[in-house]
């Protein structure tokens, strides 16, 4: 009787120190794990990579850091392919908190291209190859006013500049110069540019979001609404592979890196809910 | 008239909101965006400040009367004060005309956003994990046959999106990318398009003066 009580009343702390080893070493060996691209992610990869030399990428950077473990990595991959295929990208939040993590992974991939660029042409020049055009609240203002005339919504980039003086920003006029844009987000703000910049401008838009709200947006990617989707952790080492693999570019993996932990971390949870469960079901036998 | 101006521009704008997806004339889309891009804007900067304002006033009032936790008031205000003269004067990464460094020691807008606000905020949801695996071995039980049903697919699910899956079977991933395009999407269009049609009828009912609550005053 102990025995079975045990099963279904472990006592939660055991739960969480097992649960915060199994993430935490997995994380401290930091070998990045492989896995499989799936179409999804794929599409979006290829939708990237197929973009003219006249477009730009639109990166909604909607990310804050609760949500950084799943969505940095695929910002970061993203930003890493566009930049390595010389694609024009313009950066954005459409809230405050998301600024400074957006801020960071600019920073962080324009100085791993500088770090080894040789040349001016090499390089990745802000105003030139990229602009961080900031934050403009209410989302709804950018998300229609870019299809009339994006230096008019921001006028000033985040830095302050002027957006009409940025060299990039005199090519790129509204969403008719936009190949396409990517959301990265935890919130329902993909739908939304779905909703406002894609049915009233026919922009094509592509998402990142976090695996727990991933069954909310598989069914705008089934009708094609969406290019391509990233879900989850999974989703942004998809990304990283292709990245790796296909451009060759051989940079530190974040997701891919932490997978195992998530591996384990998952078994661990599974293995919790079976023993509940036996606990339970033998409780049940005793009962009857 | 205190009911009807507030009814008059909900009527208004609300129909305003509407055309330009329908009107394609040049003068409407001009007008939308003169909207959106001049009195929206304005609109959402006096919030800003309202809300800030307020934000302010309840904690001040808060200290003053030293209710419940008090204390922690003190900690936002002063906050609040900091960030706002170092973002508003030192610019981001230190470019503004304050001076945001001593030596090496820098407390710009970035760093401050980098060592506090994301270490803060990626605590507190990281403790969210160790609640939900406690939480989902008590509550996840096998009662039911939806329940059992429920339970073998979350295990799908859960094997399939990691490299695991792969190594059990090369068909779990896709059986679990299935799941999600496939049942997931059928329950989700469902719910989704009944959503749909609850907003238009609200916002119809809201545009035309038909449902009032948001008025407030009761009866």
């Amino acid at each position: 009787m102990k025995f079975i009580e045990r099963l279904t009343t472990i006592d939660r702390r055991i739960i969480y120190i097992i649960l915060a080893i199994v993430v935490l070493i997995p994380l401290i060996s930091r070998s990045p794990e492989r896995v499989r691209v799936m179409l999804p992610v794929e599409k979006l990869y290829n939708a990237v990579d197929t973009i003219p030399e006249d477009k730009v990428l639109i990166i909604d950077f909607g990310y804050a850091p609760q949500d950084m473990p799943e969505l940095e990595p695929m910002g970061f991959a993203l930003l890493r392919h566009a930049f390595e295929k010389r694609i024009k990208v313009l950066a954005l939040c459409l809230y405050v908190q998301p600024l400074g993590l957006a801020q960071k992974a600019l920073t962080e991939v324009t100085e791993e291209f500088n770090s080894v660029a040789q040349t001016n042409a090499d390089s990745i020049i802000y105003g030139r190859d990229y602009v961080f055009l900031g934050w403009q609240p209410p989302p709804l203002i950018p998300m229609l006013g870019m299809g009339i005339s994006i230096t008019n919504v921001y006028t000033a980039d985040y830095y302050g500049n002027k957006t009409d003086t940025l060299p990039l920003m005199r090519d790129v006029k509204n969403y008719n110069d936009v190949a396409l844009l990517v959301s990265l987000s935890a919130g329902s703000i993909p739908r939304h540019w779905i909703a406002y910049a894609q049915n009233r401008f026919g922009v094509a838009v592509a998402a990142g979001v976090t695996a727990v709200s991933a069954a909310d947006f598989y069914q705008y990617y089934q009708t094609g609404q969406f290019t391509g989707l990233m879900a989850g952790m999974k989703g942004a080492a998809e990304y990283e592979e292709l990245v790796e693999t296909r451009l060759n570019i051989k940079e530190s993996r974040k997701a891919s890196e932490a997978l195992p932990s998530l591996t384990y971390g998952h078994l661990v949870m599974i293995a919790f809910i079976i023993v509940g469960n036996i606990g339970y079901f033998m409780q049940r036998r005793r009962r009857k | 008239m205190k009911k009807k101006f507030p009814l008059f521009l909900v009527f208004a704008f609300g129909i305003l909101g509407i055309i330009p997806f329908i009107v394609p004339h040049p003068i409407v889309q001009n007008i939308d965006e003169s909207i959106r891009n001049d009195i929206l804007k304005i609109l959402v900067a006096f919030a800003l400040v309202l809300g800030l304002g307020s934000l302010l006033k309840v904690h001040m009032d808060k200290i003053k009367r030293k209710r419940e936790s008090w204390q922690y008031s003190w900690i936002l205000i002063i906050s609040f004060l900091v960030s706002s003269i170092i973002g508003l004067f030192g610019g981001v990464e230190g470019a503004g005309p304050l001076r945001t460094f001593i030596g090496s020691f820098h407390f710009d807008i970035q760093t401050l956003y980098e060592n506090i606000f994301m270490p803060l905020g990626a605590t507190m949801f990281a403790l969210l994990a160790f609640y939900m695996a406690s939480a989902s071995y008590r509550a996840f039980r096998a009662r039911s046959f939806e329940a059992t049903l429920l339970l073998i697919t979350a295990f799908i699910i859960m094997i399939g999106i990691i490299p695991l899956g792969e190594k059990i079977s090369p068909h779990l991933p896709s059986f679990a990318q299935w799941i999600m395009t496939v049942p997931n999407v059928a329950g989700q269009r469902g719910i989704l398009l009944g959503v749909a049609l609850g907003i238009i009828a609200t916002s119809l009912k809201i545009i035309l003066g038909i449902e009032r609550n948001w008025l407030g005053g009761g009866e």
